[in-house]
Formats: C-alpha cells, structure tokens, sequence
C-alpha cells in the first residue's frame, strides 16, 4: 500500500514537472532590447491611422524574428450569418464570438511553419491556426451546425482583414535585419484601431527554440474635440443630446436665414 | 481630406460625407422627404456602422428638415394646423410602433421583416405615385398648357368618404375643410411605419398628404417638413440618452451639406410641376425598391456580418 502511494505521488511529479517544461513563458528568455518611433498615438480630428517604427536588437544573432502585435482588450462581437429561406437570404442565426483579438498582426522573416512547430505556435499564439484555436463562439439564435466554427471563422477573418485589423506578413522584405542582430520595421494602425493599449511583442526562435523575449506597449487615446465628444455622450447623453438638437435646428435656421437674405423666394 | 468620426470610431473622406449630404439634402428640399430613407443605407454603404449611421441621420434631419422647413414658412406652404394634427397622430403611433418593434424583436428576425415591409410599402406608394404623376403629365401636354403646380389633386372618393366624418375643423393654407379624425389617423399610421422602418416616414407621409387628404402637393411638402422637425429631434434625444449613437461630428458635416442642398431643393421644387416632382421621387422610390427585393433574393458576398446591435462603440 505504501510502495503504492509513493508510486503514484512520484506519477504525480513527474507529470507536473512535464507540463512545467511543455509551457514556454516569453517572459523568462532573455530580454529583446526594443524600441518604438513612439509610444503614445493621439486621436484628433484629422487622424487616419498611424504607422509607428520598431528597432530591436536580436540577443542571439542569426535567430529568426516574429512580430506580434496585439491589444490588451479581448472583445466580444456579434456575428450574423446568413442562410436561404424559400427565395429569401435573412441572417438565420447569431453567434457571439470571444477570446478573438480585437487587432492581430504578425510580422516573421520567413513563413511561421519554418520557423516553430504547431505546438510552439499555439502555445504563444503565433498564426491564425492558434487565434482560431482560442476562439470561443455560442450561439445567441438559431440553430447550430457543425460547418458553423468554420463559417463564422472565415467570416470574421474577413471582416478584420477589410479593416486592416489582421494580417500576417511572412516576408524578410518586411522585417530588416542587419547583421543578424539589429531589427527594423513598421506597424501600420489602421484608423479602425480606436483607444486602448496595444502592444508589441518581439520573439526571437533558435531552430524552434525560443531564445529572446521583448515587449512595447504603445497607448492610443483621443484628444481635443474627439476626446470631448467621445466622453461627454458617454457620460452627459441627456446635455449631448440636447446640445445635437439645438446644434441642428440652429445651423438649419441659419442657413435658412443666409439663403432667404440672398433674394431666393 | 481624411476626418475622423469620434464616435463612428473611424477616420473618412470630409468632401464625400459632404457630397452625400448636400445631395440628399436637395432632395429633402425638393420633396419634403427627411432623406432618412436615402442616407441611412448611403452612410452603411461608405462603412458606417448601422446604428451609428441612423442615430446621426436622424441628427442631420432635423437640420435639414428645419432649413426646408424655413423656407417653406417664408414661401407661405406650411399649414401649421394640419402639421400639428399630424404630429399628434405621429407621436402616438410612433409609441405604438416602438412597442411592435420590441414583440417583433422578441420573436426574432425583425430585421427582415422590416425589410419585407420596406420593400411592398415602398413598390406600392412608389407605383401609385409613378402612374398617378404620368397620367397627369399626358393629360397636361394633351390639354392646353395649364399651371397645375398649386392645384389640388382631383378628390378621391376616399376622400369623400373621410369628409363625412365628425370632428370637422378647417385647414384655411391647405384650402380644406376635413374631419380632424383623418389626419390623425393618417400621422398614426405613418407613425407606426416610420418606428418599424427607422425612418422619418416623408415618402409615406407626403403622397398620404396629397392623394388621401386631398393638399396640394406643395402645402403638404411645407407641413411635412415642419412636423419632421419635432419628430426627428425627439429621436435623436432618445438615441442620444438610450444608444449613445450619435456622432455630433458625422452629424454636423451632413448638415453642412444637407442644408445649403435643401435650399437649392427648395427653390428647384417652386420651379417644377407638382406632377413632375412627384413623378421624380416616385422613380427613385421605385429604384429603392428594386435595390432593396435584390437584397433579400440575391446570394449576398458575405454570409458573415457584425450584428447591428453591435455598432457605436
């Protein structure tokens, strides 16, 4: 009985010490030196997007690159999908869809397939197999199907990749490295990309081995008139509100007034 | 010239959010339709989200609606007593269609029946309106060249069935003296299609005017513009305070355009027929129509879409 319990204790350890070494924590390799054009983008009137510049110095040279940038929020979104009723295309059923990146872009020196293995890439959630992999959807209405994971994946891919919110650019064109150790390149975030923190991690790989760790953080706000817009229907809808009527009523007037001075009748 | 829109949540072209404004904006004027029923679907088109795209509307509407309105005022086509009327019965139904929007939704699939409603009430005022406006056009080139822009159009016996009706008051502008019940009744209807349909419920509301209550088409472009005033500043209130949806900033470029274009409209629908504007806005009604029946048979590009409860923030 005795020999049993430690049999199955040291069954127990030897299990835990695997999972241990199975999970790779960036945050324990040796620190990626990086630095970014800018930290904080502002949001004014005439914002389109912005495209900051990334440096980084590879701590073992001739290692490969990947680039991920993310944002801190998850978000939750509804999804419609549409199916066919008699002659008629109506959205048949909803999905609320979770656990996807609001942003999701890569940057990697040559295609991730031949840089880590699967389980590498889900672990550290590098590629679209590991972001759909983490995806969660339940239905709000209608009825579930089993080709509906991949419809409504398909679906979203396409909706952020429109919005430039996603994409995977597997190209050394793209990411400049001199000498094996400095890198170089640029995110571009899109207008879509609204306020929060996004942020950007650098991983350098040893044939698949994971040997160099970085991270920015990169804060989008708004500032000014969007700023106060943007807070004050927020947190004063009734004054906003009144203030859009009056607004309204008064540049109607106003140029009713202009036009009939102007000797239209 | 990129802008961006604080609470649509994305940067846009100023000169083609001010095109599209000044655009539906002379149509509003011409017609005395609000411009809702074009501007909504024009602004999802360009990448606004829905709810954002009709709560702004509404907001440019009121602008837009209160410029034509003036100028209606001053050129002596607005029957107040009639636009108040209306407006009660507006109001009512409109509280009576929010509810019916609410079982609707309970019940699932709104959306497309609005569509559905869209599609046969559009086809029919469209139709009537086309035909109607034709005849009249033949009639005239046929007959002698007669000014009919201010003459009412011919009694129905609708009409005459209506003005047997108790609560008799007299509309002095609109030169009628009719049973109160009828324009009441006529608001609520429209009222109740205008919260169905999420729009201001002119395109309704104006051929209503002209064919039932027997105005003359000009009298019922003045009042309608001048009871869309009061309508759609409610519900940009209520969108303000309930869904945080309207972009001041979208808004107030719409208006820029909106109503410099409705005074044109305006000045342009003095100069034009009676049958030849309602033969204009019947042809793009019709169109309309015809865009919104391919939606509901024709394969959509994307089966995938963001639901529209999700927009605005």
């Amino acid at each position: 009985m005795k020999r049993l319990a430690i049999l199955s204790l040291a069954c127990c350890l030897v299990c835990f010490w695997g999972a241990l070494a199975l999970a790779i924590t960036p945050e324990a390799q040796p620190k990626v030196i990086t630095s970014a054009s800018k930290n904080v983008v502002e949001i004014g009137l005439s914002y389109s997007g912005d495209k900051i510049f990334f440096f980084g110095v590879n701590p073992v040279s001739g290692s490969d690159v990947v680039i991920k940038l993310t944002a801190e929020k998850e978000e939750a979104v509804k999804l419609s999908v549409k199916g066919k009723v008699g002659p008629f295309w109506m959205s048949v059923k909803q999905y609320e869809v979770t656990g996807s990146p609001f942003i999701y872009k890569i940057h990697a020196i040559k295609p991730l397939d031949q840089i880590i293995s699967k389980e590498t890439a889900q672990d550290l959630e590098l590629g679209y197999e590991a972001v759909r992999g983490k995806m969660k959807m339940e239905l709000v209405r209608g009825k579930a199907a089993p080709e509906d994971e991949a419809i409504v994946w398909k679906g979203l891919l396409k909706i952020k990749e429109k919005a430039n919110l996603y994409n995977i650019v597997e190209d050394p064109a793209r990411l400049e490295i001199s000498e094996g150790k400095l890198f170089k390149h640029y995110f571009r975030f899109p207008p879509a990309a609204t306020e929060g923190r996004y942020q950007v991690e650098s991983y350098c790989f040893l044939k698949g081995e994971l040997v160099g760790y970085g991270k920015d953080i990169i804060e989008i706000k708004k500032v000014g008139l969007e700023h106060w817009f943007t807070q004050t229907s927020q947190k004063q809808p009734v004054f906003y509100g009144i203030m859009a009527v009056i607004i309204a009523v008064g540049a109607g007037l106003l140029v009713g007034v202009l036009f009939g001075k102007g000797g239209h009748h | 010239m990129d802008v961006y829109l604080p609470i649509a949540g994305m940067s846009i072209n100023f000169f083609l959010i001010l095109g599209i404004g000044g655009a539906v904006g002379f149509l509003s004027g011409l017609f005395g339709v609000g411009g809702g029923f074009l501007l909504t679907p024009l602004m999802m088109m360009i990448g606004i989200p829905p709810a954002v795209a009709a709560a702004s509307d509404s907001n440019q509407i009121v602008a837009a609606a209160s410029s034509g309105a003036f100028a209606h005022w001053r050129l002596g086509n607005v029957d107040f007593k009639m636009g108040l009327v209306i407006l009660a019965g507006g109001i009512f139904g409109g509280t009576i269609g929010v509810q019916l929007v609410k079982i609707l939704r309970a019940m699932g699939n709104f959306e497309f029946v609005m569509k559905v409603v869209y599609v046969l009430m559009l086809g029919l005022v469209g139709g009537a309106m086309f035909i109607e406006s034709w005849r009249t056009i033949r009639r005239s080139k046929s007959a002698s060249a007669e000014d009919t822009s201010a003459a009412p159009v011919t009694e129905s016996s609708l009409t005459r069935i209506f003005n047997k009706l108790p609560l008799k008051m007299n509309f002095e502008r609109s030169g009628l003296h009719t049973s109160a019940i009828f324009p009441f009744a006529i608001g609520t209807t429209v009222g109740i299609m205008a919260a169905i349909l999420g729009v201001g419920g002119g395109f309704i509301m104006v051929p209503a005017m002209i064919y039932i209550i027997g105005m003359p088409t000009i009298a019922a472009i003045g009042t309608d513009l001048f009871q869309i005033v009061l309508t759609s500043a409610n519900v940009t209130l209520q969108q303000a305070i309930v869904n945080h949806t309207v972009d001041l900033l979208l808004a107030l470029i719409l208006l820029s355009g909106s109503t410099i274009g409705a005074q044109f409209g305006a000045v342009a629908g003095k100069r034009l027929k009676g049958e030849q504007i309602r033969i204009l806005l019947a042809i793009i009604v019709l169109a309309l129509t015809v865009k919104m029946f391919f939606d509901l048979v024709l394969t959509p590009s994307d089966l995938v879409s963001l639901a529209t409860s999700g927009g605005g923030h």
